[in-house]
C-alpha cells in the first residue's frame, strides 16, 4: 500500500510537469501579449517597449522563457499581477482562505445532510418519506449548479431575505470577534449549500441503496436472530458497512471543488479563487491565470489521487499493484 | 384422438420464435412509464426547436427599444427581455443551439472515446499503456479550468460553435474510452473471439463486428449520461459568458440576464423560462438514461 502510494506521488511529477508545459503555452497562445505589469502603460514609446520586452525576457526563444518561468515558479516566484500590480501570491493567498473555508463548509454541509437523508430513507425504503427524498434526489441530479445558484438567490436572499446574496462577510463587523464568524458563517451558507447539491443527492442515494442491500444480507439476519435492536442493527451493523464506500469519493469531491468554486462564486460573488480566475481571465492577467491553472491543475491531480489511494484501503480486494 | 395428438406434437415440434435482446429491451423500456413520458417529452422540446423558424415569424435579432422588458402577455406568452426581443422565440432558438451542440458533443466524445477504447482493450500491452496513459493525462485536467482557457484563445478567431464543441469534446473523452476498454478487455476473453480470429478475420473487422456490438448497450447508456452533462457544460460556459457567443440566443446566454440582480429579482420572466427548460431538459435525460439502463440490462426483470 505504502510502496503504492508512493509510486503514484512520483507518478505525480512527470504529470506536473507536461501540465506546466500545456499551461505556458496555453498563456502564450493567448490573444493580446503577455506584457508584464512592470511596463508603464501610459508610455507608448516604441522603443522604451522594446528595451523593457528585453529587459523581461520577451524576445528570447520559447523554451528559455518557459524554462525562466518553470524555474521562478518552483521557487515560490509567481510573477507580478498585471492587473494589481502586486506579487500573484499574495493576492491569490488573501482569496484563498475564502475558498477554502467554502469548500469545506461545503463538503460538511453534503455530509450531514446526505448522512441524515440517506439514513432515513434507507431505514425506511418505500415510504412517503424515502419517496420526498428520492424525488428530491432526481431533482439535485437534474439541477445543475448555476441554475440552482440563481433559483437560491432568487427565492432565499430577495424574496425570504434569509440569506445575503454576495460577499463574503459583513465590513461592518470587525475580525476576530464572534460577529465576524457568524457573518462568514451566514454567507457562506449558501454558496456552500449549492456548491454541494450534486454530491449531496448522489452520496444520498447511494447511502440508501447500499443501506437496503446490506440489510438483507446474512449477518443482519443473524444479529436479528440474536436480538439485537434494530436501532442498533442499522447504526452500528449496517452503517459501519455502508459509510466505508463512502469515503472513496471524498477524492472526486476535491476534484469537482475546483469546477464547482468558479460557478458558484461567480454566481454569488464570493472573493474567493474561482471568481479570482475568471477574472484573470478576462482581463488577461497572466500571471495570476497560469498560477491558479497550475494550483487547479496540482488539486485535480490530488484529488484523483487521493481516491485511488482510499479505493485501495477500503476494498483490500482490489490489487494496486 | 389420433388426430388431435398428431395436431399438439406438430405444434410443438415447430420452435418458439425467441425474441431478440433488442426486441426485449424495446419492450421493457415502452413499459417504463416515467421513461416514456420523459422521452416524448424530449422529442416534443426537440422537435419545436428544430421548427423554431417555422412555428414563430417573429425576429429576434433585432433590438425593439419599443418593448423593453414586458411582461407576459398575450402577444408575448413570456414576455420580452431587456432589448425587447420575444422570450418565447428565443427559447425555442436558444434550445435548438443548447441541444444541437449537446448533441455534437455527445457523438464526438462517444466516437473519439470508442476509437481509443477498443484499440487500447484489444491490443493491449504497449499500445494499452500509451493510450492509457495519454488518458489520464487528459482527465487530470481540470475540466472548466481549461475549456474557459481554450475558449479564450480561439474566442473570435473561428466560428464560436464550432470551436465550442471542439473544445467541450476534446477535454471530456476520457471518461468514455476508459469504460469502453475496460468492457473490451472483459470480452475479448471470449471464445468467440478467439474463433474470429482463428479463422483469418482482422483486428479492424473483429473490433466493429464482434467487439463493439457487445459492448454497445454501455455506450448507448453512457451516451445518454453524457448529453445531459455535456447540455450542462454548453449551458454553464455560455451562462460565465465563455461559452456561445452571446448574439446567438442559447439557454445559457438567456440564463446569463440573470447575473443582472434587477432582471435576477425583478423581472423574473426573462430567466425563468430557461432555467426551467434546461433542469427539465436534464431530468427526462436523466429519466430515460435510467430506463436505458433498466431495460439493456438481462439480468433485470420487471
Amino acid at each position: 500500500m505504502l510502496k503504492y502510494s508512493l509510486r503514484r506521488i512520483l507518478g505525480m511529477i512527470p504529470m506536473l510537469f507536461l501540465i506546466s508545459i500545456v499551461v505556458f503555452s496555453l498563456a502564450k497562445l493567448m490573444p493580446g501579449d503577455s506584457l508584464s505589469g512592470e511596463i508603464d502603460p501610459n508610455n507608448t514609446d516604441p522603443a522604451y517597449i522594446e528595451e523593457m520586452r528585453e529587459k523581461l525576457g520577451y524576445n528570447d526563444p520559447v523554451h528559455i522563457q518557459y524554462f525562466t518561468w518553470i524555474t521562478n515558479f518552483m521557487q515560490g516566484d509567481f510573477g507580478k499581477s498585471t492587473r494589481y500590480k502586486i506579487p500573484a501570491s499574495e493576492i491569490i493567498a488573501e482569496r484563498l482562505p475564502n475558498t477554502i473555508f467554502l469548500g469545506f463548509s461545503s463538503i460538511l454541509i453534503t455530509y450531514v445532510l446526505a448522512f441524515i437523508m440517506g439514513i432515513y430513507a434507507g431505514r425506511k425504503p418505500y415510504t412517503i418519506g424515502d419517496n420526498a427524498i428520492g424525488t428530491a434526489n432526481y431533482i439535485g441530479l437534474a439541477l445543475p449548479s448555476f441554475v440552482a445558484g440563481v433559483f437560491a438567490i432568487y427565492f432565499f436572499s430577495f424574496n425570504l431575505g434569509w440569506f445575503p446574496s454576495n460577499g463574503s462577510v459583513d465590513i461592518s463587523t470587525t475580525e476576530g470577534t464572534a460577529g465576524y464568524w457568524l457573518s462568514r458563517i451566514h454567507h457562506v451558507f449558501l454558496p456552500a449549500l449549492v456548491l454541494g447539491l450534486l454530491s449531496t443527492a448522489s452520496y444520498t442515494q447511494f447511502l440508501r441503496n447500499d443501506i437496503i442491500e446490506n440489510s438483507r444480507k446474512d449477518f443482519v439476519r443473524t444479529a436479528r436472530a440474536k436480538g439485537t435492536p434494530e436501532s442498533k442493527i442499522y447504526n452500528q451493523h449496517i452503517l459501519r458497512n455502508s459509510i466505508i464506500p463512502l469515503i472513496t469519493f471524498l477524492g472526486f469531491d476535491i476534484v469537482a471543488l475546483v469546477g464547482g468554486a468558479i460557478i458558484t462564486e461567480t454566481i454569488f460573488t464570493y472573493p474567493g479563487i474561482g471568481q479570482l480566475f475568471l477574472n484573470s481571465v478576462s482581463q488577461r492577467d497572466y500571471p495570476v491565470l497560469m498560477t491558479l491553472t497550475m494550483m487547479f491543475s496540482f488539486l485535480t491531480l490530488f484529488g484523483n489521487l487521493v481516491a485511488d489511494i482510499l479505493y485501495g484501503i477500503v476494498d483490500p480486494r482490489i490489487r494496486l499493484d | 384422438m389420433e388426430i388431435s395428438t398428431a395436431k399438439n406434437t406438430q405444434i410443438n415440434l415447430k420452435p418458439e420464435k425467441g425474441l431478440s435482446p433488442w426486441a426485449i429491451a424495446r419492450r421493457k423500456f415502452i413499459k417504463n412509464k416515467l421513461a416514456m413520458t420523459s422521452l416524448i417529452f424530449l422529442i416534443f422540446v426537440t422537435v419545436l426547436s428544430f421548427l423554431a423558424p417555422y412555428i414563430t415569424t417573429i425576429d429576434i435579432t433585432k433590438i425593439n427599444i419599443g418593448s423593453m422588458s414586458l411582461k407576459p402577455s398575450a402577444e408575448h406568452w413570456l414576455g420580452t427581455d431587456k432589448n425587447g426581443r420575444d422570450v418565447f422565440t428565443r427559447l425555442l432558438y436558444g434550445g435548438r443551439v443548447s441541444l444541437l451542440v449537446g448533441i455534437s458533443c455527445t457523438l464526438f466524445v462517444i466516437l473519439f472515446g470508442t476509437i481509443v477504447g477498443s484499440i487500447a482493450g484489444y491490443f493491449g500491452g504497449i499500445v494499452d499503456s500509451m493510450l492509457m496513459r495519454f488518458t489520464d493525462f487528459v482527465l487530470n485536467f481540470p475540466f472548466l479550468v481549461f475549456v474557459i482557457v481554450l475558449a479564450t484563445i480561439f474566442h473570435g478567431k473561428i466560428n464560436g460553435l464550432v470551436i465550442l464543441i471542439l473544445v467541450i469534446s476534446l477535454l471530456s473523452w476520457g471518461g468514455v474510452a476508459r469504460i469502453v476498454r475496460s468492457k473490451i478487455l472483459a470480452e475479448k476473453e471470449n471464445e468467440y473471439i478467439l474463433a474470429a480470429i482463428s479463422i483469418g478475420c482482422s483486428p479492424f473487422k473483429v473490433i466493429t463486428k464482434h467487439l463493439l456490438p457487445n459492448v454497445l448497450s454501455t455506450i448507448i447508456v453512457q451516451a445518454t449520461i453524457l448529453f445531459a452533462s455535456m447540455i450542462v457544460a454548453e449551458t454553464g460556459l455560455s451562462f460565465l459568458g465563455f461559452g456561445v457567443p452571446s448574439e446567438i440566443p442559447s439557454w445559457g446566454n438567456m440564463l446569463a440576464f440573470a447575473n443582472e440582480p434587477d432582471v435576477l429579482q425583478g423581472k423574473p420572466w426573462i430567466w425563468i423560462p430557461p432555467a426551467l427548460a434546461i433542469t427539465l431538459t436534464i431530468l427526462s435525460i436523466n429519466f430515460v438514461g435510467e430506463g436505458l439502463k433498466d431495460a439493456l440490462n438481462p439480468r433485470s426483470r420487471r
